[in-house]
């Protein structure tokens, strides 16, 4: 995703820090319809009905999938929206 | 019974959702809507919160619920016991309010609609989308519903009362599946 240049020291310094290795993994649930986690996945994160669509069937195939990451703050932000919509998130620092 | 008319929601127009309900319908929404409010309600009963820090959104919850429907709702964000801990404390009052608030939107709706169809918007049917959603991840929980694939019907007794909970759990995804269509017209222009 294209950030503005006005988060840009922010950006820098979190690399610098380190700070940038969380992420945010959405995992398979057996009620959540497929096109409801797409939909989220487009309203929420703003992606594509192809990405979405694409993020969703990992999420179904493999059990999980890594759908954003970023700062621990930017991940625990996605984590509870994802949640308000019933969606099963968790924040990990390590990649999946 | 629930099924005589199919109905769901269709897209009317620009940003504008619609749909209508029987009676026997609209009951069971807003019968499913307030035991999600109630059971979200028993989650804050049972805690005796410092108003003080219930104004910042503090809760003296930092232990996953007990009970299994709650605990679907309101799910650890960590795997590490007190990492998921520390992120309750400061988030779970915020993530039942917004969770209050779209049963209970649901529940206004179709009580101010009456027997008029009901007419969201985006942001309103986002809400509706979120809180169907939350009632059958609790029927889900309380059907065991544990693999997608399985049809769960057959497996039911033709007596098991869980049999009619079943029907209204499959409505309700139809349903939702209907409003997603809707949606979906619109994010896909995006």
């Amino acid at each position: 995703m294209v950030k503005t240049n006005t988060h840009l020291d922010e950006e820098l310094k979190a690399i610098f820090s380190n700070d940038r290795l969380w992420v945010c993994v959405v995992w398979d649930d057996p009620v959540n319809l497929m096109s409801y986690v797409t939909y989220v996945f487009m309203e929420l994160f703003g992606y594509s009905k192809e990405h979405a669509t694409e993020l969703m069937l990992k999420v179904h195939n493999d059990g999980k999938a890594v759908v954003s990451n970023g700062s621990r703050e930017e991940m625990e932000r996605d984590v509870q929206r994802l949640h308000e919509y019933g969606l099963w998130a968790t924040i990990s620092k390590e990649e999946l | 019974m629930i099924n005589n008319e199919p109905s769901g929601f269709k897209r009317h127009g620009e940003n504008e959702y619609q749909a209508k309900f029987s009676e026997s319908e609209r009951e069971v929404l807003i019968n499913l809507s307030e035991q999600i409010i109630e059971l979200l309600a028993e989650r804050v009963d049972h805690a005796h919160e410092d108003p003080l820090a219930a104004m910042v959104g503090i809760t003296v919850h930092d232990a996953p619920p007990e009970d299994e429907v709650l605990l679907r709702l309101l799910p650890n964000a960590y795997a590490d016991e007190s990492a998921a801990s520390e992120f309750r404390r400061y988030t779970e009052s915020t993530l039942r309010d917004k969770k209050r608030a779209h049963s209970m939107a649901i529940r206004s709706n179709l009580i101010n609609a009456g027997d008029q169809p009901i007419v969201l918007d985006h942001e309103g049917a986002n809400a509706w989308l979120g809180g169907l959603n939350d009632i059958r991840l609790a029927l889900g929980v309380r059907l065991k519903i544990e693999d997608s694939q399985q049809e769960h019907l057959e497996l039911l007794k033709p007596d098991d009362p869980l049999r009619a909970v079943y029907a209204v759990y499959t409505w309700l995804g139809w349903l939702q599946e209907s409003l997603i269509q809707a949606l979906m017209d619109d994010v896909g222009e995006r």
